[in-house]
């Protein structure tokens, strides 16, 4: 039975300092893992809990498990820096994220759960006019399609962000910026436990340590998943396995347009507020830097992927010295903080650098992954949209251009133009 | 894995290699070749470039779980 979930308000608040001890409880149910269900999630991480989420309260599909082979929100949701956006250049992208984006929004309320969403804005700098231009393009894409984007110029840029200092010296002098203003930062682990919270109290079990090994298929159908606690029948399952994609797809005997990638990413000691927006630079020769400020205090940051295939989630040294490189650049006042932690995450880079929502192998088994180093952003409109390709059967008009079929036909999403390379996107 | 010994210059700093692709499965046709990617976990052949040292191109095998590398070799399969 599931636990009781009261509702979250200044009144609970109230009511848990005046009651006694005892009042919080956990925040989704343990519940022991049944023969047979509706739809079978695997991996709960951002994308699984929120299919399982929208598959309970948009279509009434609550006979849902989540199975998760490690424990929830271990994976990628924990790992990456919190930044979401809507800032793409092709269609296709920036209408996904945007609806995405407005989920957010909202989604504190939605899930009653605070995911601190933060519209601190996101800047991407342009160090060169060429880039400058290619900024404008890009906001000017935005702005066809009602997306908000304002290209700033050295001296706008100056007034939004004083402390970037776009004025000052550099080896490469800042020329601008693009601004999306509603673009920010999520509390990345609220979004996992609201998610789970919000699923679990809709009926949806959720079980960890419970790894899945293979699909059991007769014809063209699959019946439900072998795991490490035994056969679970399934009328249809969704792989929301993120880094682990490659090898689902070798489970499943279907070659993908994946390779699994390492990006890392590193968090400063706290210190006072001292940077209040998200900022994106590339340098020319020496990669990438992303920066934000949590609420607690610390920088963090992180840069390109580390550039060739790996599972082990260890970064390499010379990635993370890039990104301390940049930003001192950015920031030189910070060049004295400690790092207090480094960590890195798998990503199932794509080889055009767009996501796959869309049937495989069997016409009751689904894939949502593909997420390149953007699945954090994506996590709302795809769940929303993944359950309604799992429950209905056909594929939502925003997640067209994710089917897998694109490589076949060569209507690939090339966000950046780098060609069918995933280190390179 | 921070180092890789290159065939001709010996063990340099990884910073020095560039990885290139993959080596696609054989025999296939042309799309097979450019996307699609069978992931063994535990054994992947590529082709790296030494573009900070001698240039040269090679083969490496690696261990994709581990970091291990278990072999770098000249593209004509010289150690």
């Amino acid at each position: 039975m599931a636990h009781p979930k009261p509702h979250y308000s200044a009144w609970s608040l109230l009511r848990a300092r005046l009651a006694p001890s005892g009042y919080w409880q956990p925040l989704w149910g343990t519940r022991a893992l049944r023969e047979a269900y509706d739809v079978v999630v695997v991996g709960a991480g951002g994308h699984g809990l929120a299919t399982a989420y929208h598959l309970a309260r948009d279509h009434g599909i609550t006979r849902t498990a989540v199975l998760e082979k490690n424990l929830l929100g271990l994976g990628n949701v924990g790992r990456n820096t919190t930044v979401v956006r809507s800032n793409y250049l092709l269609p296709a992208n920036h209408h996904f994220y945007e609806d995405s984006l407005r989920r957010w929004r909202r989604l504190s309320r939605d899930l009653n759960y605070n995911v601190m969403y933060s519209p601190r804005g996101v800047l991407d700098l342009a160090l060169s006019d060429g880039e400058m231009a290619t900024l404008a393009r890009r906001g000017n894409a935005m702005r066809l399609s009602g997306i908000d984007a304002e290209l700033l110029d050295r001296a706008a840029l100056a007034r939004f962000a004083p402390e970037i200092d776009p004025y000052r010296e550099r080896r490469f002098p800042i020329v601008g910026a693009l601004l999306q203003p509603r673009g920010g930062t999520v509390r990345h682990d609220a979004v996992a436990w609201g998610y789970a919270r919000a699923a679990s109290a809709l009926g949806v079990d959720i079980v960890e340590h419970c790894e899945v090994t293979g699909v059991r298929a007769q014809g063209i159908a699959a019946v439900g998943v072998e795991t490490s606690r035994g056969f679970v029948r399934a009328e249809r399952i969704v792989f929301a396995t993120a880094g682990s994609t490659g090898l689902v797809g070798r489970m499943l005997g279907v070659p993908l347009p994946i390779e699994t990638h390492q990006l890392q990413a590193l968090v400063t000691e706290p210190v006072k507020p001292l940077l209040n927006t998200v900022v994106v630079s590339v340098f020319p020769g020496h990669g990438e830097t992303y920066i934000c400020q949590s609420d607690r205090g610390g920088l963090v940051m992180g840069g390109h992927l580390d550039g060739f295939p790996s599972l082990t989630r260890i970064g390499r040294w010379d990635r993370m010295e890039d990104v301390v490189a940049g930003a001192v650049d950015l920031l030189p006042g910070i060049g004295s903080l400690k790092v207090l932690r480094q960590w890195a995450g798998t990503n199932d880079m794509t080889m055009d650098g767009s996501p796959i929502i869309d049937r495989i192998r069997y016409e009751n088994v689904f894939l949502n992954a593909g997420w390149c180093y953007g699945g954090f952003k994506a996590i709302p409109a795809s769940g929303a949209a993944c359950a309604s390709l799992v429950a209905t059967g056909t594929t939502p008009d925003l997640i067209e251009g994710f089917r897998l079929s694109r490589f076949q036909s060569g209507r690939v999403l090339d966000e950046r133009g780098a060609g069918p390379f995933p280190a390179l996107q | 894995m921070n180092t890789l010994r290159c065939p001709f210059c010996g063990v340099r700093d990884l910073g020095e290699f560039e990885f290139r692709t993959i080596l696609p499965p054989a025999g296939s046709d042309a799309i097979k070749q450019v996307y699609d990617r069978t992931e063994s976990g535990d054994r992947s052949v590529e082709h790296w470039q030494h573009v900070g040292g001698c240039r040269a191109w090679l083969e490496v095998e690696r261990n994709p779980s581990s970091g291990e590398v278990l072999d770098a070799l000249t593209l004509g399969g010289q150690p």
